[in-house]
């Protein structure tokens, strides 16, 4: 690896361990437990895939700021939710939160892996 | 009081799902570990053990695509002279009997066994005991009407009869008609789920590869001592899997010995497929749990296995029943443990998606297949999922209405083949 892949992969590795305590003290637990569920799955199953490594660990950031933002913009839509119709809709944003976090797991991993797939078909076909 | 049954019963679901996530989670790593060795077993292939083999295609109304198998039968590479192709009219209204008949005059080792209206119509098992009178083979293979096998498919299969403890085998069954429509496509990734990974990790785990009924053989001398098919099971390939291991036999997969099956084309054959495979399956729960646990010709490993197994079409019940105690008991001030396994919900949902692959599994055999397009598919299996629901609660209430009234109520709802997969065989 080049030195320059070395300060992107440190560079990554201090985002995500970033976007976890920020979604800890800015968001909620239940988030922070989304993104560590998250993160097992991503690294234990695709980082042994072929590609690079520098691919996989920008993919693992970019899916911690998306779900830390989209957790984020949950919580400030359940805000607003609630100011303008009052408690029970805090109860209707719990309910739905998962499934809310069920889409951009499921999305990001697909499309993540459709990259690694395609980085990997563009490698072969340039040798 | 109420309540703190409703926490027990959440607890008890939550406890399931992470058994049933953990065993697939275990299974993708298993494949994926396996993908980065080398094939070990490549002398395998140079085993020549060349048994008598008899091949069962049972066939009612399949006009359109018994051709194609029988045609194809004709090109595979095993002997002809140790080769018995058995194709069962099961009383069809069609050209069938007629198309396999044109067949059998020209290729000797063709036999047509048609079954008259009477006898007819009681389902796959029936027809393939029918069938099965007439196998002389050493080894009896069974292959669906609407199959388009390998040309060395045989040799692939034959090879795992070596072993004695061996008594059946299963080979990949990948998806002919995958580009047709949305449902065909989504069926290609549970395909892909089930076949790639699923039945590979149990393979290499030493667990219990299924039989799928189709694609697969079984030793004629353990077929005989376990009386055939069982008929009044709508699943008798869960049946026989069972039957096997209980006998004390292995079933081996052989993931590389491909055949291709035309899909289930519409909603509603989708419907009435795994409405059968889910009572199907559900029987075979009720007659196998305690056997197998009690069983002393299975390890502790398979027991577990074949548990998770057997009852794997409980769970999309399960999952629906966990909504239903989870959101009051969310509504009603929920306890930190609560929030967390709520928390966990839409990997649990997405645990049972299709046939009961999640989608990290999906996604991981897709992406060891090559299958890149599919991938950007995988997040509307949740409709798969969400409509396996209704299919397997009727499926359970059926089959407790049929118990209580004591009622056999096995109609075989035949799958309808369209021949569209003719369009994507490359001759």
């Amino acid at each position: 690896m080049k030195r320059s892949d070395y300060l992107i992969l440190s560079f990554s590795i201090t985002g995500i361990i970033f976007c976890i305590l920020l979604s800890y003290i800015f968001i909620n637990k239940e988030s922070t437990f989304i993104l560590a569920v998250f993160n097992l799955l991503f690294i234990t199953l695709t980082f042994p895939l072929d590609g690079k490594l520098i691919y996989k660990t920008c993919l693992l950031l970019l899916g911690n700021i998306v779900g830390a933002f989209l957790n984020y913009f949950f919580l400030l839509f359940t805000f607003l939710g609630i100011y303008c119709l009052g408690e029970f809709f805090n109860i209707i944003c719990a309910i739905l939160n998962p499934f809310a976090n069920l889409v951009w797991i499921v999305s990001f991993w697909s499309i993540s892996l459709a990259f690694l797939a395609n980085s990997k078909k563009e490698g072969k076909d340039k040798i | 009081m109420i309540a703190e049954i409703l926490k027990a019963l959440f607890i008890l679901l939550t406890v399931l799902m992470i058994a049933y996530l953990g065993r697939h989670y275990i299974f993708t790593l298993t494949v994926l570990k396996n993908s980065q060795k080398r094939k070990k077993d490549a002398n395998a292939e140079n085993i020549v053990y060349q048994p008598f083999v008899s091949i069962l295609i049972p066939a009612r109304n399949e006009e359109r695509v018994i051709g194609r198998i029988l045609q194809r039968m004709t090109k595979l590479t095993y002997p002809k002279d140790k080769t018995q192709i058995i194709v069962i009219n099961d009383g069809s209204t069609d050209n069938t009997g007629i198309i396999a008949e044109e067949y059998a005059k020209v290729q000797s080792h063709i036999t047509v066994v048609h079954r008259n209206k009477e006898e007819a119509g009681n389902g796959k098992a029936a027809a393939l005991n029918a069938g099965f009178k007439y196998a002389k083979g050493e080894i009896v293979f069974c292959f669906d009407a609407d199959y388009y096998p390998q040309r060395n498919i045989l040799e692939k299969l034959v090879k795992e009869f070596t072993d004695p403890k061996v008594g059946a085998v299963q080979g990949r069954v990948v998806v002919l008609n995958e580009p047709q429509n949305m449902v065909t496509r989504l069926v290609t990734l549970e395909r892909i789920g089930g076949y790639r990974v699923d039945q590979k990790a149990r393979d290499s785990l030493g667990l219990i590869p299924q039989f799928g009924g189709t694609v697969g053989g079984l030793r004629r001398s353990l077929l005989e001592c376990l009386g055939g098919w069982d008929e009044s099971i709508l699943a008798e390939d869960t049946d026989l899997t069972f039957r096997v291991y209980l006998a004390g036999y292995r079933i081996r997969y052989v993931y590389d010995a491909e055949c291709y099956e035309e899909a289930v084309e519409s909603w509603r054959a989708y419907w009435r497929q795994r409405y059968r495979w889910a009572k199907g399956h559900m029987q075979c729960a009720f007659k196998y749990m305690f056997k197998i646990l009690k069983s002393g010709n299975l390890t502790l490993k398979e027991k577990i296995d074949g548990s998770l197994l057997l009852n794997v079409y409980f769970m999309p019940i399960f999952v629906l029943f966990s909504w239903i105690i989870g959101i009051p008991l969310f509504l009603s001030h929920p306890p930190q443990w609560l929030s967390i396994s709520w928390a966990f919900m839409p990997i649990f949902l997405y645990s049972f998606v299709g046939n009961f692959a999640p989608f990290f599994e999906v996604g991981i055999g897709a992406y060891l297949d090559g299958r890149n397009r599919a991938l950007w598919l995988i997040p509307l299996l949740i409709f798969a999922f969400l409509y396996n629901i209704p299919i397997c609660t009727k499926a359970l209430l059926d089959l407790a209405v049929s118990k209580i009234t004591r009622k056999k109520n096995n109609y075989w709802a035949k799958t309808y083949h369209s021949g569209n997969g003719n369009t994507y065989i490359i001759n």
